[in-house]
């Protein structure tokens, strides 16, 4: 059954990115005072819906995981993770592209910039800490929890670097508002390319929930034939 | 409560008859100050400013070795096994942690504020009792973070390196509003000055030491 949904989610994500694409390519008009440049936009903005999306599903997996328990929780919370990685760095990457030829500086310590950047942070620090306890028994519950309080991070961090840039006015003064989307073809393939990209995160996570669900029974039948090896060899 | 107080009193005799953590941590706090005046060099390392950035620097690096000891002392000698088997609530036994581990933190960062006024030419008066109440509102912070996570890093194999990596990103927020305050705190402005930065210490120290106290008994354990 979810490999079916894996195939619809992934077939409609492969339609509405080629539609998106085409709206971003060649339908929507060029923005008049920002030029071609403006269009990366329409990546960076769904791009950076989806790596928080994806960071919420991860606390959200990890108090379901701590209350219920159950691997799917925990799959869903570690495949977020890395999708959400994935899509804050693409994220970071666009906005930069994006900032050098508009502020003219790649990065600067805008409020935005700083939070997106801490959140990069957060879970790099949570899928390292993945990596270097897999096999531990308890990885599960330790991610659970460390999801959890970088969740609740975050918040913190958005009003206090808030507060630390407007304190702080020798940084560029930006104003992300100056987007101003003047044609209501823009908005529309804003909206698209944000619908595309939610389908392919939720197809992404079908897909590492698979593999991570075809890991786990990996692993059981792996245990099954050593113990069935372990008593043939006791009983010869 | 009784429970807090014996595991408390425990970790602070240990402390008081070895002294190994505390002192550790004022050397390395020292060290990271004097790291920092000369790679700034004494035309930039003098002023509240630089000196508010290089006391919280100092924190988090006498911090972060403060908090990984907290939790593996105790697994070195299968303490831990005892402590977790003992009737005592886990809860209970994260806040006499972080308690102690805060109180460790205090002492070091009191000797390193010290420091940091000697070495950044600063002005004793009312300088030291102002940076007190943000100083202890930052150390809290850290230890309720630190002492939660200590529980998880202590378990991978290359633990002291995973533990700054959860900490420090983590720990962003107060830092921010730590090194703010301490700065406003040093060049002699009253405390009211820094009221927003504050209220970000507490508002981050209440939020940890609450997720602390309620997640810590899924972290802690044998193994």
């Amino acid at each position: 059954m979810s490999k079916r949904l894996g195939n619809i989610l992934g077939a409609a994500t492969l339609v509405l990115i080629t539609v998106s694409l085409w709206m971003i390519f060649a339908w929507v008009p060029t923005e008049a005072e920002e030029g071609i440049v403006q269009r990366i936009f329409y990546f960076h903005v769904p791009c950076a819906w989806v790596a928080f999306a994806a960071f919420a599903i991860v606390a959200v997996a990890g108090v379901f995981f701590l209350w219920l328990g159950g691997q799917i929780w925990d799959d869903l919370g570690y495949a977020a993770a890395e999708i959400g990685m994935l899509f804050c760095t693409l994220m970071l990457i666009t906005g930069s592209l994006w900032a050098k030829p508009i502020w003219g500086t790649w990065w600067t310590w805008d409020s935005r910039l700083t939070t997106s950047f801490v959140l990069w942070l957060l879970y790099g620090g949570y899928l390292m800490m993945r990596g270097m306890l897999e096999e531990s028994e308890q990885v599960a519950r330790f991610a659970a929890v460390v999801g959890i309080v970088a969740a609740l991070d975050v918040p913190v961090v958005i009003v206090s670097v808030r507060l630390w840039r407007t304190i702080h006015p020798a940084v560029l003064v930006t104003r992300q508002g100056g987007h101003g989307l003047q044609d209501p073809r823009m908005i529309v393939t804003l909206l698209v390319s944000i619908a595309a990209f939610t389908l392919m995160l939720a197809w992404l996570l079908t897909l590492r929930l698979a593999v991570l669900r075809a890991r786990t029974r990996l692993g059981a039948i792996a245990r099954a034939v050593a113990i069935a090896e372990f008593r043939r060899g006791q009983s010869v | 409560m009784s429970a807090f107080v014996v595991i408390l009193t425990k970790d602070l005799r240990l402390e008081l008859r070895s002294g190994t953590s505390t002192i550790a941590m004022v050397a390395l706090a020292m060290l990271v100050l004097v790291v920092l005046v000369f790679a700034l060099g004494p035309a930039v390392a003098r002023g509240p400013e630089a000196a508010a950035a290089a006391l919280w620097i100092a924190l988090v690096f006498a911090g972060m070795l403060g908090a990984s000891r907290a939790l593996m002392a105790e697994s070195e000698n299968g303490c831990l096994r005892a402590l977790l088997i003992s009737p005592a609530d886990r809860a209970v036994l994260y806040a006499a942690k972080l308690a102690a581990a805060a109180i460790f933190m205090i002492v070091a960062l009191g000797a390193g504020a010290i420091f940091t006024v000697l070495f950044f030419n600063l002005e004793f008066s009312g300088a030291l009792p102002r940076m007190a109440p943000i100083l202890i509102l930052g150390v809290i912070g850290f230890a309720a973070l630190a002492t939660l996570l200590s529980a998880i890093s202590g378990r991978a194999r290359g633990g002291e390196l995973l533990l700054p990596l959860l900490v420090v990103p983590m720990f962003v927020p107060a830092l921010v509003a730590g090194v703010r305050a301490s700065a406003a705190a040093l060049s002699g402005a009253p405390l009211g000055a820094a009221r927003d930065w504050i209220a970000i210490l507490v508002a981050f120290d209440v939020l940890f030491v609450a997720a602390g106290y309620l997640l810590f008994e899924h972290v802690i354990g044998e193994e």
